[in-house]
């Protein structure tokens, strides 16, 4: 196989490597931050019972500091769905006021919760961390000031687990797209270039008689028939010369 | 010529099948990723419709529990639009009685949808007393029902319907990408192309007809090149082998006639003399011998710059569709400075260094070595880009983009200084095309390909790739030929003198080209395309990727309209219209967001843009030589160019800044506006002056 048709060919290769990869790449982030979304919106709207609750309390005048059933309405909430592990309910100095865990009440969020929740330019809010992501909503009162936050931990196991999936069927159907290609397309390759490559072969096989200077007839209607000819014609002709030269020589012993 | 066409015209043939190839794969890619998408997210969704399903419900059995009737309740129809607006791919939610009998409903009720509620297995849901959801194919929706039930007593069942098709939404949003993807791919395989294969063939085919020409005029003189191992090698081989073998001969013949003169009777001589008139007739007609080493393998080594300064430039302009945004997210509040101005302040400062650092390097990189230099730039610029990807807060941001664009200069300029040196009069415009083609290949390609990658890896990410890129091009660099190529005649370059500038600023006919034209449109190319439309875009709801395929729009303009226009306006010599035409056109672009805010009216500012910025951009610069000859005299071309580019630069610091304190007066949409409106002044400007006899291009002489 000539190397021309050899650099054509990984040539070939590289660029289908690179456009499978992408669009496997493309497909599985896609389909991550489509799986995450869903499962945030599923959280979310847990999240958005607890909040209208809360706003109830805030219009009748209770302080937000002294709900007393909140507690119980964040266990209920959280027993709703299977996916939540945890709620929490924290103040802007990042402070927990409500849990349904009693250990976390009074202690400090992470940072990246009061910097995402302060960071959002909505009301809604998460943050991804190894093992468990948050969404999360600030919680307002009537004169649409912040009065805390609201965050839901939930695991990361079911949106891991479909992304395994999805991304280990994705990786195969790329891995046979691109070795359909591997095969196909040096095929396709071979019959676009057999032109180009004839026209190579009548080159060499017209240089390959240069200094034994014969000329054997060459396919006609190559795209360097005019080369050749030109070629031909000015070894022909310096070769006759010298020729000449060496009769007038001969001539003389 | 005869053979780059050739050339060019396999390209095309292979760059059509190996994209055929490509597509297949990616239609197969997609088809398996539509089958994943289909079989892993309607369950999710189906989990989420019981989610909020559930919550619909509780309201409905709070109002109950108030002792309103379950046939008469208000608002239920409202509740579920909201439930629409929240969860676009919910089509459909109705509450059936126990009866299977529609009491609300809302949405686009799938057919079979009152059959499937009278369906036993479906009535017999009203009666379960637990959380349970069922969930079936119902026309084009899957509906999901679930019980409402109060404490034992079933009053009916709520169904939500999601829309079958939404997994075909979230993939078309992926076949945008994918698209993307298609062109990149033909660019890139253009490129590998050429860098794999074209350049050696190019150069191979190229010496091949050199070769032939020589021959043909009668120089038989021997090269002693090293020829590569490919097939255009071996024929080159052959033809050096034949023309040794002639010299052989000449060299021969040459000294056993010389032998037999020198040896031979006064008769003999005589008869000696028809040989001594051949060889005398041979020497006049064809030359023999050995050629000289001049420029030896130079258009292979200038082919050999396009792969690394591709990756260099590349690593820079994958960044250009989300950097705005990724310094919005690393703000630290300025006293005294706002937030819009300090998002601009990193791009501002990059193209502040590239503009003042540029004439300098260049003499620099003469000095050092052109691939020294590029070496250092490069290596200054991963050192930057890797410190951008891991940066704590906006000001060591600045730092790292700093050394990013002190990389960037010595780069570019060290690249350019590189096609100089091995160009000539002849082939300069060639060693050019070679140099802006790379640059705008990587311009297609990186800000696409760099808003997918910060939209799915993230910005950090995005960075690391750039500063892998970078590397990469370092590896390339270090490829080129250590040996320098400089011209023995070529006179050392030097940065603009201030006293030239100053005398430059204030000449009348140069600044009309440089302040009304060429600055003017580098502050609305860098205002537009680098900060407010990935700022625009991200904040009117989309992402980083919709802002790549926007850059992506202007630098295929520019592809596709830059050849035609710098050919047309060299034919006509009318440059100056061009550059008139080409900004008024920059100048109405952003006029468009006053009819409309949507997002097909910034494709169009987006695409007018391109379009102005290509008819304009080839003129401009010719201009200065067409017009300025008088400047040029007492200056010199260099200093004349040298400001020239300095203010063009300038122009391009000043786009960001220029446009963030618009956006502190007007907003995003008056920022557009205002820049566009101050092109288009310039433009008119830059018409009525230059429609004086003085500005008419000179009339070719008659022979």
């Amino acid at each position: 196989m000539g190397t021309i048709r050899v650099r054509f060919i990984i040539v070939a290769l590289v660029v289908s490597f690179f456009a499978v990869g992408m669009a496997a790449f493309l497909n599985y982030f896609k389909y991550k931050s489509t799986i995450s979304g869903i499962v945030k919106s599923r959280v979310l709207v847990i999240g958005r019972n607890i909040e209208n609750s809360v706003q109830a309390s805030l219009s009748v005048g209770m302080q937000f500091m002294e709900l007393g059933t909140m507690n119980q309405l964040l266990q209920r909430e959280k027993a709703s769905d299977r996916l939540i592990r945890g709620i929490d309910v924290f103040d802007q100095t990042g402070q927990v006021l409500y849990s349904t865990e009693r250990t976390r009440v009074g202690e400090k969020v992470v940072n990246a919760w009061t910097e995402a929740a302060a960071r959002s330019k909505s009301t809604e809010w998460g943050t991804e961390a190894a093992d468990e992501y948050v969404a999360g909503i600030s919680l307002k009162n009537n004169f649409d000031l912040t009065v805390g936050y609201l965050a839901m931990r939930y695991s990361a196991e079911e949106v891991d687990r479909a992304a395994k999936v999805a991304g280990r069927e994705i990786l195969l159907a790329s891995i046979f797209s691109f070795l359909g290609i591997a095969l196909v397309a040096p095929l396709a390759l071979i019959v676009v270039i057999r032109r180009f490559e004839r026209d190579l072969r009548a080159l060499e096989a017209a240089a390959s008689h240069l200094e034994d200077r014969t000329e054997p007839a060459l396919p006609t209607g190559s795209a360097f028939d005019g080369a050749i000819g030109n070629l031909r014609s000015s070894l022909r002709d310096a070769n006759g010369a010298l020729d000449d030269l060496r009769a007038k020589l001969d001539s003389v012993s | 010529m005869l053979e780059k066409n050739y050339l060019w015209r396999i390209y095309w043939r292979l760059a059509g099948v190996i994209m055929v190839c490509v597509v297949v794969a990616l239609a197969v890619v997609s088809y398996f990723s539509h089958r994943v998408f289909d079989r892993e997210l309607v369950p999710e969704t189906e989990q989420k419709a019981a989610t909020v399903g559930a919550s619909v419900r509780a309201l409905v059995l709070k109002a109950t529990g108030y002792g309103i009737d379950f046939s008469q309740l208000y608002g239920v129809e409202q509740t579920f639009a909201e439930v629409f607006e929240e969860n676009p791919e919910f089509a459909y939610m109705a509450i059936t009685n126990t009866d299977g009998n529609v009491l609300y409903a809302r949405g686009t009720e799938p057919i079979g949808a009152r059959t499937h509620f009278r369906n036993p297995v479906v009535l017999q849901i009203a009666h379960e007393t637990t959380d349970l959801s069922k969930a079936a194919r119902v026309g084009q929706q899957y509906i999901v029902s679930m019980p409402i039930n109060n404490d034992g007593k079933p009053l009916g069942v709520l169904h939500v319907g999601i829309d079958a098709a939404f997994v075909d939404h979230v993939l078309l949003e992926v076949l945008l990408d994918v698209l993307v993807v298609l062109v990149v791919s033909l660019f890139f395989t253009l490129e590998l192309l050429n860098f794999m294969a074209g350049a050696r063939l190019a150069s191979g085919l190229g010496e091949f007809a050199r070769q032939v020409d020589r021959m043909k005029a009668g120089d038989f003189t021997a090269t002693a090149r090293i020829r590569a191992n490919d097939e255009i090698g071996r024929l080159l081989r052959r033809i050096d082998s034949a023309i040794d073998h002639l010299n052989v001969r000449y060299e021969f013949l040459a000294g056993e006639l010389q032998d037999k003169v020198r040896t031979a009777t006064a008769q003999r001589r005589e008869a000696l003399k028809p040989a001594q008139a051949a060889l005398e007739a041979i020497t006049k007609r064809l030359r023999f011998g050995s050629a000289p080493q001049a420029a030896d393998g130079d258009e292979m080594n200038l082919n050999r710059i396009r792969a690394p300064l591709f990756a260099f430039i590349l690593a820079e302009e994958l960044t250009r569709s989300f950097l705005p945004s990724y310094v919005n997210q690393l703000i630290v509040a300025i006293p005294g400075i706002s937030p819009q101005v300090v998002i601009g302040l990193p791009i501002m400062l990059f193209m502040l260094i590239v503009a003042l650092g540029q004439p300098y390097l260049g003499s620099w990189s003469e000095r050092v070595g052109r691939r020294k230099a590029m070496l250092v730039g490069a290596v200054v610029a991963t050192i930057g880009f890797t410190g951008t990807a891991l940066a704590y807060n906006l000001y060591d941001l600045i730092l790292w983009r700093s050394l990013c664009a002190l990389g960037y200069a010595m780069v570019f300029v060290a690249a350019q200084g590189y096609v100089l040196d091995r160009t000539g009069q002849q082939n300069r415009a060639q060693g050019f095309a070679l140099f802006i083609g790379a640059i705008m290949v990587a311009t297609v390609c990186g800000p696409s390909i760099g808003g997918i990658l910060a939209d799915n890896i993230g910005f950090r990410a995005s960075f690391g790739v750039s500063a892998l890129m970078s590397l990469i091009s370092i590896l390339a660099i270090v490829r080129l030929p250590a040996t320098e190529a400089v011209l023995p005649t070529g006179k050392p370059t030097r940065g603009p003198r201030m006293r030239e500038i100053m005398a430059l600023v204030v000449n009348r006919r140069f600044m009309t080209l440089t302040g009304l034209a060429a600055m003017p449109a580098k502050i609305i190319l860098t205002g537009v395309c680098f900060y407010l439309v990935p700022l625009y875009i991200v904040s009117i709801g989309n992402t980083s990727s919709m802002a790549g395929r926007m850059l992506m729009v202007y630098a295929v303009m520019m592809v596709l309209i830059v050849p035609l226009s710098a050919s047309f306006s060299d034919a006509t010599m009318r440059r100056d219209r061009y550059v008139s035409v080409g900004l008024i056109i920059s100048g109405l672009s952003g006029l468009l967001l006053l009819l409309s805010d949507s997002f097909l009216v910034l494709f169009g500012v987006v695409f007018l843009l391109g379009l102005g910025q290509a008819l304009s951009i080839a003129a401009q610069s010719a201009l200065v030589a067409e017009h300025c000859q008088e400047e040029i005299r007492i200056y010199g071309h260099d200093a004349v160019y040298g400001v020239y580019r300095l203010l063009e630069r300038l122009g391009n610091a000043l786009g960001p800044l220029i446009a963030s304190l618009l956006v502190i007066l007007w907003g995003y949409q008056g920022s557009f506006v205002a820049l566009s409106a101050l092109v288009l002044f310039c433009g008119i400007a830059f018409t009525i002056a230059t429609h004086g006899s003085e500005w008419q291009p000179a009339t070719p002489a008659h022979p």
